[in-house]
Parts: C-alpha cells; structure tokens; sequence
C-alpha cells in the first residue's frame, strides 16, 4: 500500500522537524539545512517503511543521526540506567521560566551537554511517548529517562545563570 | 514506594501529554496526593514544565522552508514509483529514450544543464563529506587529483593562491570526475567542519550550458553564494557560504 505523498509528510512534519532541529543545533541555517536533508532521506528512502504509523519515528530518527553525523559524534554514549541517576532531583522552579523568552529557552537547551540536549529538547517539543523518543534516540527507555531526569537537572542549573529576558519596549500609541 | 523515588518517576510526568494515561505513572501521582512536600514539588514540576513547553513550540519556523524543501522534491527519485508497476514500466521507457538523447548529446560534447550541476555540488559541500585528502599542501593535493584521474590542470586565481586549502575530495557528476578543492576562510566554522570554501573543477566536456567566460558570474544557491567561470579546459565553481563581496576576493584575477 503506498504510504503518505511527499507534500502531506513535509506538510505535517517540517515544523516540528525544524524546531527539533534548532535545539539542537541552535543556528538556523543549520536547522534548514537538517531540515531538508531529512525529507532528502525520506524522498529516496522513505519507501522502505512499512507501517506507516512510523512515519514521524523514522524522520526525527533520521534528522537526530544527520546532525550527530555533522558534528562527528556517532560515539555512542554510555548508558545510564535511571536507578544509577542522582538521587537529588531538583525541579525547574516556574519563576525561573517565566522570565525566559523562546530564545534564552533554546539558548539553554544549546548550553546543555549533547547528551542530554535531545532528550530534553523532545521532552518539551512533542508528545511522544517514551518508547517513541527512545526509538528515535535508539537508546534503551530507561536510558532515556535518566538522561532526561540528569538533563533536566542541568537545565534548572542553566536557567538560574541567565539574566531575565529585558521588557519589550512599548511603541508609540496611536 | 517513598517520597525520593516518586520524585524519580514524577520528574518525567508532562501534564497535558500522553503521560496523563500512562499507567507507570500512577502510584507516585498517589502518592502526591497523600505527602504534602511531594504535592508541592510535584505541582512546581507541572507549573514549570506548562510555562517553558509553549516557549519551546514558539522556536520561529523561517518563512519557505517548506516551499525550499518541496522545491528540491524535483531532484529526488519518485517514490511513488516504488508502488505502480505500469508506472515503472513506463519509467524504464523514458530513461532509455532519454539515455538516446542524453547518449547523443553527450557525443555532441554537452551532457547536462549547469545550474543542476551547480545546485548538487553545492548540496554535496554543504551536507556532510569526507575529505579524501587532507592536507595543506597544494601540490599534493594536485598530485592525489592526477592519481585519481580528476581533473588537476586547474589554474587557481590570485585569491585562491592566497588561500589556505585543507585537503580535497574526488567527485563526480554523470559518471565524470570533479575535483573539490577545499580552503578555510579563516572566519570561525561549527565544530566538526573541516573548510567553509569550496572550489569545484570539472572538465568542460562534463557539464554544457556552463559559462564560457574567464569573468566569475555570481549566484546564490541556497545559503551559498557561488562564482563560475571557465578556461579552455575546465569548469571552475567557487562557493562559500557568505555575500559576493567574501567571495569576490578569492576569485579576483581569476583566470
């Protein structure tokens, strides 16, 4: 059975993609360049996928392994299992992320050990169950949610060195 | 369960996600309900998580990036090919009939449209290679290019002489070999990038359609700019990403 066209997977998907992209990467032009190399992947290859419930697994899977491509660190990184996790687990207090912006919220996820990064960045990007984000990190679940418990952690850290974001100032009211 | 553990599995509970249903989550949610410290860090955790997931989801999509991506669907095999026989009958006619006149052209010296020859070797150095050379020297990498039987007559512009290369990589475009001479600007490069400037030489026969001139003609291909020229042999492409006024000094007095 023919899977979805071209257009309906770009559609439903480059935005998502493309912000995944920028945690990772924090550069635009490089999150674009993510970005199209994987509906490349998806064009040439993505016949291949047999369920088509996959779809979605498959392109973030495929965006995560170009940029560990880009930045050579196909090493895998060792796991940690959630019980080896630090017992302290601190928790991002609101008042700390109210006063970030988009920008200082991506700025962070970027400050973050690669590791963790994507984790993290899933963790708040999408709805994907865990067995989801661990088939597109392709790390076992319970390396998944301890990178992500130590990654928020690091996250809380990063926050409360960031200066609040300054007041939009106020145009002239007409 | 007790109140360290629960905090282990509520750390990882996204309020308003596919989490509300999941099972594994139940018995530490239980247990906020009855240990007051817990409740409290567990709706710190949630208030928190409800602030920053919005700002997450703002990141700023840059305008025709779809129109950008779709765009280049014209390059790409067609994948719905994979599932209608009569349609890939009808493919294999018109690759044989275009073989004939791709043949034919070929036999009369032109082989294929420039931009497109362009477009993939700007795509090629801005996506991930690997250099099959690496090294600052630019006789070697000469050398290596003769040895690989691509094309080494090149004659590098004044810029280029200046430049610093880095190594190079033998390529190809419809079956022909094409040098890639890589140089560092200088300016900083993402971690992992090895030259952020690029030298493409082909032979003339390899590609039609390219300009004739010694003169660099100027163009934008994605988030590059590129200058090509030509001599009595070769195809030059120079491409960098960055404005015509960095490119311009490499390639003055260009051949």
């Amino acid at each position: 059975m023919p899977g979805p066209d071209f257009e309906t997977v770009v559609a439903g998907f480059y935005e998502p993609l493309y912000r995944f992209a920028m945690s990772l990467t924090r550069s635009e032009a490089d999150a674009c360049d993510l970005a199209q190399q994987t509906f490349y992947m998806w064009a040439t290859k993505g016949h291949q996928l047999r369920d088509a419930s996959k779809v979605k697994s498959w392109l973030f899977t495929t965006l995560y392994r170009a940029f560990l491509e880009s930045r050579r660190t196909l090493t895998r990184f060792p796991h940690f299992e959630l019980t080896e996790a630090d017992s302290d687990l601190p928790v991002v207090l609101p008042e700390a992320a109210r006063r970030l912006d988009t920008a200082q919220a991506v700025e962070a996820l970027g400050q973050m050990d690669a590791v963790y990064r994507a984790p993290v960045a899933l963790f708040y990007l999408e709805d994907c169950s865990y067995q989801e984000i661990a088939d597109i990190l392709e790390v076992p679940i319970g390396t998944v949610k301890s990178r992500m418990a130590r990654g928020l952690a690091q996250l809380k850290q990063i926050f409360a060195e960031i200066k609040p974001a300054p007041k939009q100032p106020r145009g002239p009211i007409e | 369960m007790n109140n360290q553990e629960a905090k282990k599995i509520l750390i990882l509970f996204r309020p308003g996600s596919a989490d509300e249903k999941d099972s594994s989550f139940d018995e530490a949610r239980q247990l906020a309900k009855t240990d007051p410290e817990l409740a409290r860090w567990f709706a710190s955790h949630c208030e928190s998580y409800l602030i920053l997931r919005p700002k997450f989801q703002a990141i700023p999509v840059p305008p025709g990036l779809k129109e950008q991506i779709l765009s280049e669907r014209k390059i790409y095999r067609p994948y719905f090919l994979k599932y209608s026989r009569p349609l890939l009958a009808l493919a294999a006619v018109l690759v044989l009939l275009l073989g004939i006149i791709f043949g034919l052209e070929s036999f009369r010296g032109g082989a294929e449209r420039y931009s497109a020859y362009r477009k993939r070797m700007i795509e090629s150095a801005l996506r991930s290679y690997s250099m099959d050379l690496t090294t600052n020297d630019p006789a070697q990498i000469r050398g290596f290019l003769n040895t690989n039987n691509a094309p080494a007559d090149y004659r590098l512009s004044g810029g280029l002489k200046s430049a610093a290369v880095v190594g190079c990589v033998v390529s190809s475009w419809q079956g022909n070999p094409v040098s890639m001479i890589c140089f560092k600007t200088g300016r900083p490069m993402a971690p992992g990038d090895q030259s952020d400037l690029w030298l493409f030489v082909a032979s003339r026969k390899t590609v039609s359609n390219a300009p004739s001139s010694s003169e660099p003609v100027f163009a934008r291909v994605n988030k590059a700019t590129t200058a090509s020229w030509s001599d009595d042999h070769n195809i030059y492409l120079l491409a960098a990403v960055g404005d015509q006024t960095l490119l311009a000094k490499y390639v003055s007095n260009a051949p």
